[in-house]
């Protein structure tokens, strides 16, 4: 590591430009309105994002696009408990042990 | 602390547990990569703390490691880190009534998980106190797990086996945030076009095609609610 005490400097700035973007909105409140269209549109920012975040960690392996996958049949099992089940843990016990399960299948398969 | 902010803390807390469990392999994950880059455990936790924030961290720790100029990495974490001024714009209505300290605290600790979690009774709870309880809830919560797990990374880096894939649990959390708001036509819109451009547009430099994926998103989804809209009487 050749940053040294440059490397604090540089945690403090990376904690600025992570910090602000989510401080934005929060602090300056009334000061700041967004127009309504803006807000009405805002509203799928969540389901956007989450969309956006998720889709490649489920569809995209090593760079390429893989439609058949491990963690593609472990998404659907979380999606399915989910969407079935009240139980907050179920989609996680159901995604790892699918995962887990077709990773060994795979393996055995391939020999 | 009021009454009702910690009744507020009591629910948010509560609302948010089953789901914060995602969080913990992710920090694990960042603690064992921070040691990969050559941190020291000091570095490490100063790193944890000062930034906190994990897609932040985690993208910039290569460029780190690469000695890349101070510039591009600080310019990285503020593109991975843009999607929370829409967050930040969202859910700042339901801190009215709240004190510019706390504010500050709040924004830095806004995450993904706390945001999805908080988003809907914030904006319709009527008291403030009680708001922010319901907020900081989930947001300290969020914040011990990350540091502690991060910690448990940095101090056991190297003796985790990498086969085990417990970041996917991560994701899992997301989806389980996703499936609820997916229910309603135009969020699936939403939902579908930015989990698509987010795939398509995976070569853009510096992760912009998911800042590019998430506004398409919400363009689709409230292009599909006014199209709805017309449909109706």
């Amino acid at each position: 590591m050749n940053y040294d005490w440059t490397l604090w400097g540089l945690f403090i700035l990376l904690g600025l430009a992570t910090t602000l973007p989510r401080a934005s909105f929060i602090v300056l409140g009334e000061r700041a309105a967004l127009p309504e269209s803006l807000q009405k549109a805002l509203r799928y920012a969540p389901a956007a994002a989450l969309a956006a975040i998720v889709a490649p960690d489920v569809f995209v392996t090593g760079g390429e696009l893989t439609v058949l996958s491990p963690r593609l049949a472990a998404a659907v099992a979380a999606v399915l408990a989910a969407l079935l089940f009240r139980n907050p843990w179920l989609p996680f016990i159901a995604g790892m042990g699918v995962l887990w399960g077709v990773e060994r299948l795979l393996l055995a398969w391939m020999g | 602390m009021s009454p009702s902010f910690r009744d507020g803390f009591r629910e948010g807390f509560r609302a948010f547990l089953p789901l914060s469990v995602g969080l913990i392999p992710w920090a694990l994950v960042t603690g064992l990569t921070m040691s990969g880059v050559g941190f020291t455990p000091l570095q490490a936790m100063g790193m944890n703390v000062i930034v906190f924030a994990g897609t932040a961290q985690l993208g910039t720790l290569p460029l780190i490691a690469a000695g890349s100029p101070v510039w591009l990495i600080v310019i990285t974490a503020f593109v991975l880190n843009l999607r929370f001024i829409i967050f930040s714009a969202a859910i700042a209505r339901g801190f009215r009534g709240v004190p510019a300290g706390a504010r500050w605290l709040s924004g830095h600790l806004l995450t993904d998980g706390a945001f999805a979690t908080c988003l809907e009774r914030m904006l319709s709870h009527p008291d403030p106190q009680w708001r922010l309880g319901y907020y900081l809830g989930p947001s300290i919560w969020s914040w011990l797990l990350w540091q502690v797990f991060a910690f448990c990374g940095v101090m056991a880096a190297g003796s985790i086996p990498r086969g085990w894939s417990l970041e996917f649990m991560a994701t899992i959390a997301l989806i389980v945030l996703l499936v609820p708001m997916a229910r309603v036509r135009p969020m699936l819109v939403a939902a579908l076009v930015g989990g698509g451009l987010a795939v398509a547009l995976r070569g853009m430099p510096l992760r912009l095609g998911v800042i590019v994926a998430i506004v398409a998103g919400i363009a689709a989804g409230f292009a599909a609610e006014s199209w709805r809209g017309k449909d109706l009487p």
